[in-house]
């Protein structure tokens, strides 16, 4: 083997070597986090795992969700797969000078080095608007960082050293099939002018090609320690992604004898998948342009919030690798402060916008967790909805045995009457605290009452047997009770055999049909704008009456974004004759929260600006008469919005139900 | 004789009414009443207590007690059981006595029955009254299992024994070894207003959106300083407008009342408001709109504008109370 050869050898080495080392650690300390994976199995449904990993990592399909930036990238990442079978050709080339891959034929070689040709200068132009993006667009969810200018220079760098090494290759072996790289074609002519000898310009293009030899390497081994770690672990967090939308919060086994702590209150804490995920961020910033607390001046950044988990699990590096989890220092401190996890409204609009899914909320709602069961560390205000749910099944302090007063007069009948009766009915209606005892859900509760017994479908309520699904407590962290709730809830359920159950509340809907199979019990749980699509649709009802509106229609996060129904409500609007659906550009899965998500219902929002005044001010912009939703607390966080912007007058927040109400006899 | 301690709470050298309700049913009862008292220059306290009815006071006096710490405090009041033994342990149900009681009662590992409105002492033994389902019913508990027996009881509950002036309690230093502190407070700064707390007050009168400036919250002011023991309070709506701080607000996120008398002036009753005053004894509402949800909690219902109404009642109390 040539010196050469034997050198450039060692260098490769040398440079995996380092590599794999630094890539090692990586690997330990993710098998270092030893906590459970929510959402369950990560290693099933291969076949749908392999699709995703095509249209999502192969045909960058969430990428281009965001269109410029998306392009951008496409062009960088194709050129980058293309562009390597050059490098690897180089590489041989260095081991056994003369491989070429020349041998796939004439013609297949020169339609390969055009293509290579053309994606340098795709790969040239991405990374130029990439620049121009970071240096003179500057978007604000990027922010500064100089790890993505080394990272932008190191890959200009790798094309600009292609380019030169083919034009003075050109040079030095002329050869009819080298037309095909027209630019360096092009560059090659510029030497010739200057006088550029064939030795001189053999000897520049292998200079060319040891330079990007080095630059390849160095690359390779800077990655790891980079945000350009994305390279390697995109693709695998994608694989491993939860495949669908709709989640429910983990089951904590409470009852566990070995179990020391819940949640996570220390990065050990995490799941080998949450570390995969802090590994996979692209810092690309879409998170934390969609986040309502971000947008509202709160410390919470869903980005920032990645980061500095990050930083937590490389400070704790030596701890977590030599096993001594006792000696990891807690999540919380100067940079995760308690604001930070307080503030999430879990409205996934950082999970919708991820190009990599990254599950944030896991993440938050997993030290919520530790700090409610085992520092007792919330809200002052959420004291007083744990002691209410504890003593009257309720977020608001109302007695138990009005829960059914809103029925009077309405004859509607309980699931002990039916029992008793001996009769059967198709649904539950599941009214949930809000529709029980808020005195304006109770209307939305009233037109589905309507609404049903017009469609003729058989239901009953539990009446006084009904309890808050715990959802207020567990989404504050309050796993203790939210437990006992769910697991009275559905005893009281399993007694009477429910099946099918229909309601207005998108925490209920979410609860019961993606939580609590985990409690023994399966459930078809249909929300009542689906169920109204379904009546309206064959036949049941009838919207005949004008109603004569503009509409813009708000989405819930939990129907919408936690369970990807965007259509069923609207299809209902437009089946309303004279209502017309004005819609504004923040809807469906770039719909933003009303504010009451993640028990932020509860609490008080001190700091920054206000939620739902922000969402209101963005549904104004549809000049409509009427805001439609589908939610209580949307219903109520808008309609305080529309009341601080002292517009009760012009505008009004009508439930779905309550306008299909007014449309049929 | 059962030994029943007692925690004193205090403020600004005085000692609320709630303990001396507890060192009179203690007395009742026949027990020895022991007070633990902590904080700084405690004479007056001392002195205060003795005339209370207090036989014993178990006094952490200094420096490093002068603000009230749950921590601290905790600490020294359970060296305070180590030193009397005592059978039964009674806290007033107040902000300082709900947040210090739960604290003792797991490093004692003993049961507690928190926000009792009645109870019974009997020799060793306590029987403790507490209200469930926001307050449809009364659940009677008994203790069993290791000693001391705790409570919190409600301030105004219990009645208050004829006070002895003259009469003195012997007073115990207690060490102030608190060991390692995770927390100390250094300082307490208190809110621009001197004014009673709405959670302790026994008449609110709270304003709404509708007052539309914080100058016009005066008509309040002047309404409640003919109320005797009453305070202003206000919607969440009247918060963010900025008309009065968030300390005063009511409701669901901010202070819970129940006050013998509550009266809501341009308050629409939203559920997040009556979540803090629905359990007022007697709710007096005042909204233009007849249809207000507000009118369905209410004992008594006025429809019209409070800026008349409100200056009427005044002059009609002015008149009846002297
Ligand atoms: C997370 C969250 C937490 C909340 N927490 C609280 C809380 O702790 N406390 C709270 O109060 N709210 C809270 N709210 C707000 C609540 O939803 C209502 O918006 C609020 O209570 C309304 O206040 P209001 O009744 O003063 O105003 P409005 O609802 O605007 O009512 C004003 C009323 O005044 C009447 N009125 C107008 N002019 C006159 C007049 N001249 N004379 C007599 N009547 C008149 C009107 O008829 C109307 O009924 C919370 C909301 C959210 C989303
Ligand atoms: S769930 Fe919503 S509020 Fe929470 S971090 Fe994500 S975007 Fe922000
Ligand atoms: S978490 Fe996802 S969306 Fe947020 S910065 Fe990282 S890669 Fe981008």
């Amino acid at each position: 083997m040539a010196i050469s050869s034997l050198v450039f050898l060692a260098v490769v080495l040398g440079a995996t070597g380092l590599f794999a080392y630094k890539a090692s650690i990586l690997f330990r300390l993710a098998k270092a986090t030893k906590g459970p994976v929510w959402s369950g199995n990560r290693m099933d449904r291969l076949a749908e795992r392999v699709e995703t990993f095509f249209t999502n990592v192969l045909f960058q399909k969430a990428v281009l969700k965001k269109k410029k930036a998306g392009l951008m990238h496409v062009a960088i990442f194709w050129g980058f797969m293309i562009i390597t079978i050059e490098t690897m050709e180089l590489f041989a080339y260095e081991l056994f000078p003369g491989f070429s891959l020349s041998f796939i034929g004439e013609s297949a070689y020169a339609t390969l080095r055009l293509i290579q040709e053309l994606f340098t200068l795709l790969v040239l132009s991405g990374v130029g608007y990439a620049f121009y993006r970071r240096l003179v667009l500057r978007p604000e969810g990027l922010g500064k960082s100089t790890d993505a200018i080394i990272i932008l220079s190191l890959t200009s760098g790798l094309m600009l050293a292609l380019l030169a090494m083919r034009s003075f290759h050109i040079l030095a072996e002329p050869n009819d099939n080298n037309a095909v790289m027209f630019a360096s074609m092009w560059i090659s002519g510029i030497w010739q002018s200057l006088g550029v000898t064939p030795e001189v310009a053999s000897t520049m293009a292998a200079g060319f090609r040891w330079f990007h030899h080095l630059l390849v390497l160095g690359f390779m081994v800077y990655i790891p320690s980079s945000k350009h770690l994305h390279v390697l672990t995109a693709a695998p967090n994608t694989f491993f992604r939860k495949l669908e939308t709709p989640k429910g919060m983990r089951k904590v086994n409470l009852e566990a004898e070995d179990a020391t702590s819940f949640g996570a209150g220390k990065i050990s804490d995490l799941s080998w998948k949450d570390t995969l995920d802090l590994y996979a961020c692209t810092e690309c910033g879409r998170c934390q342009d969609a986040c309502p607390a971000w947008n509202t001046q709160k410390p919470l950044s869903p980005k920032a919030l990645v980061h500095d988990l990050k930083d937590s699990l490389y400070e704790n590096k030596l701890a977590l690798l030599s096993g001594k989890t006792d000696e990891v220092k807690p999540i919380l401190g100067s940079k995760i402060t308690d604001d930070v996890i307080w503030a999430c409204t879990s409205c996934r609009a950082c999970e919708s916008a991820c190009p990599v899914f990254i599950e944030q909320t896991d993440k938050i709602y997993e030290i919520r967790r530790n700090m409610v069961l085992m520092e007792s560390r919330f809200p002052a205000e959420l004291q007083t909805v744990f002691k209410n749910i504890e003593n009257n099944f309720s977020p608001w302090a109302m007695s138990p045995d009005e829960r059914d007063k809103w029925t009077e007069g309405l004859e509607v009948r309980t699931m002990a009457q039916i029992a008793a009766s001996g009769e059967q009915v198709e649904y539950l209606f599941w009214v949930g605290c809000a529709g029980s005892f808020d005195d304006r859900s109770k209307k939305v509760s009233k037109a589905l009452v309507s609404i049903l017994k017009k469609s003729g479908i058989k239901f009953a309520i539990l009446g006084k047997e009904e309890k808050c699904t715990g959802d207020p407590a567990r989404r504050a962290g309050n796993e203790y009770l939210a437990q006992t709730l769910i697991q009275e809830n559905v005893n009281v359920l399993n007694n009477y055999g429910v099946k099918k159950v229909v309601t207005a509340c998108p925490h209920c809907f979410n609860a019961l049909k993606n939580e609590w199979k985990d409690f023994g019990i399966e459930l078809e749980v249909i929300h009542h704008t689906q169920l109204i699509a379904e009546l309206i649709r064959s036949g049941k009802i009838k919207p005949t009456k004008a109603v004569d509106e503009k509409v813009t229609y708000h989405d819930s996060c939990y129907i919408g974004r936690w369970n990807n129904e965007y259509n069923a409500p609207r299809t209902i609007l437009a089946s309303v004759p004279q209502l017309k659906v004005n819609e504004i550009e923040q809807n469906k899965s770039n719909g933003m929260c009303c504010g009451a998500g993640g028990s932020r219902m509860w609490m008080e929002e001190h700091i920054g600006t206000r939620i739902n005044v922000k969402r209101t001010e963005q549904l104004l912009e549809a000049k409509a008469g009427v805001v439609a939703a589908n939610c209580p607390f949307c219903i109520t966080m808008l309609t305080d919005g529309i009341k601080t912007k002292e517009l009760t007058d012009k505008v009004r927040v009508m439930d779905v139900a309550e306008i299909v109400d007014q449309a049929t006899v | 004789m059962a030994t029943v301690l007692i925690y004193a709470e205090h403020k600004e050298g005085k000692v609320k009414k709630v303990t001396h309700e507890l060192i009179s049913e203690a007395n009742r009862a026949g027990a020895e009443s022991v007070v633990f008292v902590a904080g700084q220059g405690l004479d007056a306290v001392n002195k205060e207590l003795g005339e209370m009815g207090a036989k014993r006071v178990i006094a952490a006096q200094g420096d490093a007690v002068k603000f009230y710490s749950n921590e601290a405090y905790g600490k020294l009041f359970v060296d305070a059981v180590k030193s009397t033994n005592p059978s039964v342990i009674l806290i007033p149900a107040t902000a300082q006595g709900k947040d210090l009681a739960p604290r003792i009662a797991a490093l004692l590992g003993v049961g507690l029955a928190s926000d009792c409105t009645k109870i019974q002492i009997d020799g060793e033994k306590l029987k403790a009254t507490r209200p469930i389902y926001a307050g449809k019913a009364v659940a009677d508990v008994e203790f069993v299992g290791p000693k001391p027996y705790m409570a919190t009881v409600r301030p105004n509950a219990l009645s208050v024994g004829a006070a002895s002036p003259g009469a003195s309690a012997a007073v115990t230093a207690l060490s102030l070894d608190t060991g390692a502190l995770k927390s100390t407070v250094k300082d307490v700064v208190r809110g621009a207003t001197a004014k009673l707390d709405v959670t302790e007050a026994n008449i609110v009168v709270s304003g709404g959106r509708a007052m539309k400036n914080s100058e016009n919250f005066a008509i309040l002011e002047k309404l409640s300083e003919v109320l005797p023991n009453s305070a202003v309070g206000a919607s969440r709506a009247a918060v963010d407008a900025g008309y009065r701080p968030h300390s005063y607000q009511v409701g669901q996120t901010g202070k819970v009342v129940s006050p013998t008398l509550y009266i809501a002036c341009g308050i629409s009753g939203a559920i997040q408001h009556l979540a803090g005053m629905r359990t007022s004894k007697i709710i007096v509402a005042i909204n233009k709109d007849p249809e207000a949800p507000i009118f369905q909690v209410a004992d008594y219902g006025i429809v019209g504008d409070l800026f008349e109404v409100v200056p009427l009642l005044t002059e009609e109390f002015k008149k009846a109370l002297g």
